[in-house]
């Protein structure tokens, strides 16, 4: 009987982290100061982030330990296991292979804890005392919550005040996990204070919370900032799900074709293909095909230009070379939230840039087909954010059943969707509206602009 | 004063009696004596007093909140003592014992501006709201109990019981309002099987932003004139590429005029080139002769009309000949995210069914600032 899940034993957690920035062809360019343009030094970083975690922000060492507390922490869901989505693939008639790794089996039912225990931690060790961070909808303040519950450091959460009022179960999570959450704007920081002067009734948005995160960090005593995505170590801390499915496709004599991930800021993504993609690099299974996944709404590495831009839209972050649709660009209401930022990992876009790594774009509508199908077949309900790679991966599969071809289809499944089922009944009562970024008339706006 | 207890609102209470009547016996319409005592004839029974009175027991909880002024017999009081109001105010006595007319509308709505209501809440169809517009214009908000054959205007809640939540918002000062299309069709050449709808004008109507929908992060934090100015602002930035612009009728289209600081004309079509005001108010044949001497044309259009008219309707002006002339990949459609939620189904009505065809189907419309929906158009069967 053919194996449906792989699963390693809790003492191959990974002991090192990899670092793809050993492997790469030229050094990435470094970031830039908002206010001088110039390169960001470890020093300017310093009133936000701990030593260690700028360190290996610029770090080109290969491997970079995981310390034991962390791999400690990571026993409580870590090795998560790898399936074969046979019952799909029976469904769909495919002569390929369908695997998938499932990171909905971590406490907070994503990926992102896999970053957030380890900032955690770091912090922990250089003597903060408390961590300000921003949530939308509230993924990474969750996991954020329990990583700082773990390690006995206070949290305090700006989450954008649509969701607080309006998607309470996150919000009680992280006040679960002992995490103060508060709806942004807020009276307590300057930024806040300034735009409640201005409108009293502000819904916010993730660029004022990240501002009001950010002030609260560097305006405290012992508090430092963190953040769940785009950075190089955050990235850095997620292969561990890549390091453990490279032992996982071993086990089983098997190398995949095709790897799909979804996209916001790429860690997820990042996390599970860059130990393959660093294959690639060494000029190992050149073939390999790896595609991010991304929606329509906001198709930063299908439709973006690649550039030097601000991370955020109040500028006060780094200036960073990747793909980008421009930092004053605020996407559509789409459901997966995760997935509207205008820019993207800059070591995910340089690879793609280059042509390591390919990507793909999706509507919502038929991207909830796919996640619905893929919960008729093999049971998970998805976060709208990884339907995007179940679609793509779908497809390939049915690509293969007009071809014959035996390919082996992987997918980074990296959370459920229990808190998102609103969107699954959008979706079922067809009110899931589709959007689409219209390229060619924002190019013909630009094309007249004067030149910077 | 919205949303304080305190306030007693005035609600101009209005019923077109007869509105509705043509429909199921086949005479599209009783605007006019004869057609009204053909329909009597055929046997029509009166629709709008049956609509008005579910929107009225609707409103019956909050009758302290409000009090209604309004004309006697069928055109309202008789329903308001059926339901059990016992507080209100006849206006205006009507003479025909079985019938108004649209004389006696406008007469009520004179009476309505002098007492200043708060807005005016009536039955009937497409012909009752030009009526009522034509003597408050945008002075008074309108919202209208759907009865009547015609219902192109944007003024009509979807069904009576909506139309009641309409008003509960408004007295609790939760909705706002906006402009809505008052259009009507040319009943005599409908009869004989064409179609020609004209804008009359922009009323205020109340409405609830629907700011918030279930699900993570389905929200718009803006308002739709928020929405108006995202994509004339989009749209002003995309202007200056030597294309001739012809610009539609309404009020999307008119934002974008405004940007441009260009008087558009509001019920009719403009064309501009690099931001410039080019002709104003144009018809079919001139619009023809510009685009001869013109290398590349664009359209610039919105929906119109509670149906959600693409071409066919109000933009008659932008015929099919124009359109093939232009293009159909030089056509950008425009609409607020509010507008497309409330008219899902999009429609083309050129006159030439194989442009119809074509221009069916999925099509992008432009919804914000670099934000594009793809939205299904189809082909008008009505």
């Amino acid at each position: 009987m053919e194996q449906i899940k792989i699963l390693l034993d809790e003492n191959e957690i990974p002991k090192q982290w990899y670092n793809i920035q050993a492997d790469l062809p030229t050094p990435p360019k470094p970031y830039l100061h908002p206010a001088t343009k110039e390169p960001v030094k470890a020093e300017d970083m310093a009133p936000v982030f701990p030593m260690e975690l700028i360190k290996q922000e610029m770090s080109t060492e290969r491997w970079i330990p995981i310390p034991e507390e962390v791999r400690d922490v990571y026993r409580l869901w870590r090795p998560t296991p790898l399936y074969r989505a046979k019952r799909l693939e029976e469904k769909l008639n495919t002569p390929a292979k369908i695997y998938y790794k499932w990171e909905g089996v971590s406490p907070p039912g994503s990926h992102k804890p896999n970053t957030a225990v380890a900032q955690a931690y770091y912090n922990m060790k250089e003597g903060v005392e408390r961590l300000a961070t921003e949530t939308g909808a509230g993924q990474w303040g969750s996991a954020l919550a329990f990583g700082t519950c773990l390690f006995d450091l206070d949290c305090t959460i700006y989450m954008v005040k649509i969701s607080y009022e309006q998607k309470p179960y996150r919000r009680i999570l992280m006040e679960i996990w002992g995490a103060e959450v508060f709806p942004s704007p807020t009276k307590r920081t300057n930024v806040g204070k300034k735009i409640l002067e201005k409108d009293p009734e502000c819904t916010g948005s993730l660029g004022i919370a990240i501002s009001e995160a950010t002030e609260d960090a560097v305006t405290h005593e012992g508090t430092k900032y963190s953040l769940g995505s785009v950075l190089n170590h955050v990235l850095l801390h997620q292969t561990v799900e890549g390091l453990e499915l490279k032992k996982q496709f071993e086990q089983i004599d098997v190398y995949p074709d095709y790897m799909f991930g979804c996209v916001g800021g790429g860690s997820n993504f990042a996390g599970q293909c860059f130990p393959f993609v660093g294959d690639k690099l060494k000029g190992e299974n050149p073939d390999l095909q790896v595609i991010s996944c991304e929606p329509t709404a906001c198709p930063t590495l299908t439709k973006g230009i690649y550039a030097y831009d601000y991370g955020d839209t109040a500028m006060l972050q780094p200036i960073a070379l990747m793909y980008t649709l421009g930092h004053d660009f605020v996407p559509p209401p789409i459901h997966a939230g995760g997935l509207r930022y205008h820019g993207d990992a800059p070591l995910l876009c340089k690879l793609t840039y280059e042509g390591y790594m390919g990507a793909v774009a999706y509507h919502q509508n038929p991207v909830f087909e796919a996640a619905t199908l893929f919960a008729q077949t093999e049971g998970f309900v998805v976060a709208p954010e990884t339907a995007h790679c179940v679609k793509a991966a779908i497809d390939e599969a049915r690509r293969c059943k007009e071809t014959g071809e035996e390919k082996i289809i992987f997918f980074a499944n990296s959370g459920h969707g229990h808190f998102d089922l609103a969107a699954y009944d959008a979706y079922h009562n067809g009110k899931l509206v589709d959007y689409e970024y219209p390229i060619d008339l924002v190019k013909q706006s630009l094309e007249k602009l004067p030149k910077i | 004063m919205a949303g304080s207890s305190s306030y007693m609102y005035k609600i101009g209470f209005l019923v077109n009696p007869i509105a509705g009547m043509g429909g199921a016996v086949g005479l599209k319409g009783t605007d006019g004596k004869s057609y009204l005592e053909e329909a009597i004839k055929r046997g029509a029974i009166p629709l709008s007093p049956r609509k008005a009175k579910v929107t009225l027991q609707k409103l019956y909880e909050y009758r302290h909140d409000f009090t209604l002024l309004t004309c006697s017999g069928v055109m309202g009081e008789n329903i308001i003592k059926e339901v059990g109001y016992k507080k209100y105010t006849v206006l205006y006595h009507l003479e025909g014992p079985n019938y108004s007319t649209a004389e006696d509308t406008k007469k009520v709505c004179n009476l309505f501006l002098e007492f200043k209501v708060d807005f005016i809440l009536f039955c009937g169809g497409d012909g009752t709201a030009r009526d009522i517009f034509t003597v408050v214009r945008e002075e008074i908000p309108i919202l209208g109990i759907p009865a009547g054959v015609k219902m192109h205007s944007a003024v009509f809640g979807i069904t009576p019981k909506i139309s009641s939540e309409i008003v509960k918002m408004f007295l609790k000062g939760k909705t706002e309002t906006q402009e809505a299309e008052i259009m009507d069709t040319d009943e005599n050449l409908y009869r004989k099987g064409r179609l020609q709808t004209k804008i009359y004008g922009y009323a205020k109507t109340p409405y609830v932003p629907t700011l918030v929908q279930a699900g993570k992060s389905i929200f718009y934090n803006e308002s739709d004139s928020e929405s108006k100015e995202n994509i004339a602002q989009f749209a002003y930035e995309f202007m200056n590429d030597d294309s001739l612009y012809i610009l539609g009728a309404g009020t999307t289209i008119e934002a974008i005029a405004s940007k441009l600081k260009i008087k558009k004309t509001l019920l009719g079509v403009d064309l501009v080139k690099n931001r410039k005001l080019i002709m104003a108010d144009v018809n079919e044949k001139e619009i023809l002769d510009v685009l001869e001497k013109e290398k590349k044309a664009k359209i610039l259009i919105s929906p119109i009309g509670a149906q959600g008219f693409i071409f066919g309707r109000g933009n008659q002006q932008i015929s099919h000949q124009v359109i093939k002339k232009v293009g159909i990949d030089n056509i950008i459609i425009l609409a607020t995210p509010y507008k497309l939620s409330k008219t899902p189904i999009l429609l083309v009505d050129t006159g030439d069914e194989e442009l119809d065809k074509k221009l069916s189907g999925y099509q992008r419309i432009i919804t914000g600032y670099r934000i594009a929906q793809r939205h299904q158009i189809g082909l008008n069967t009505a």
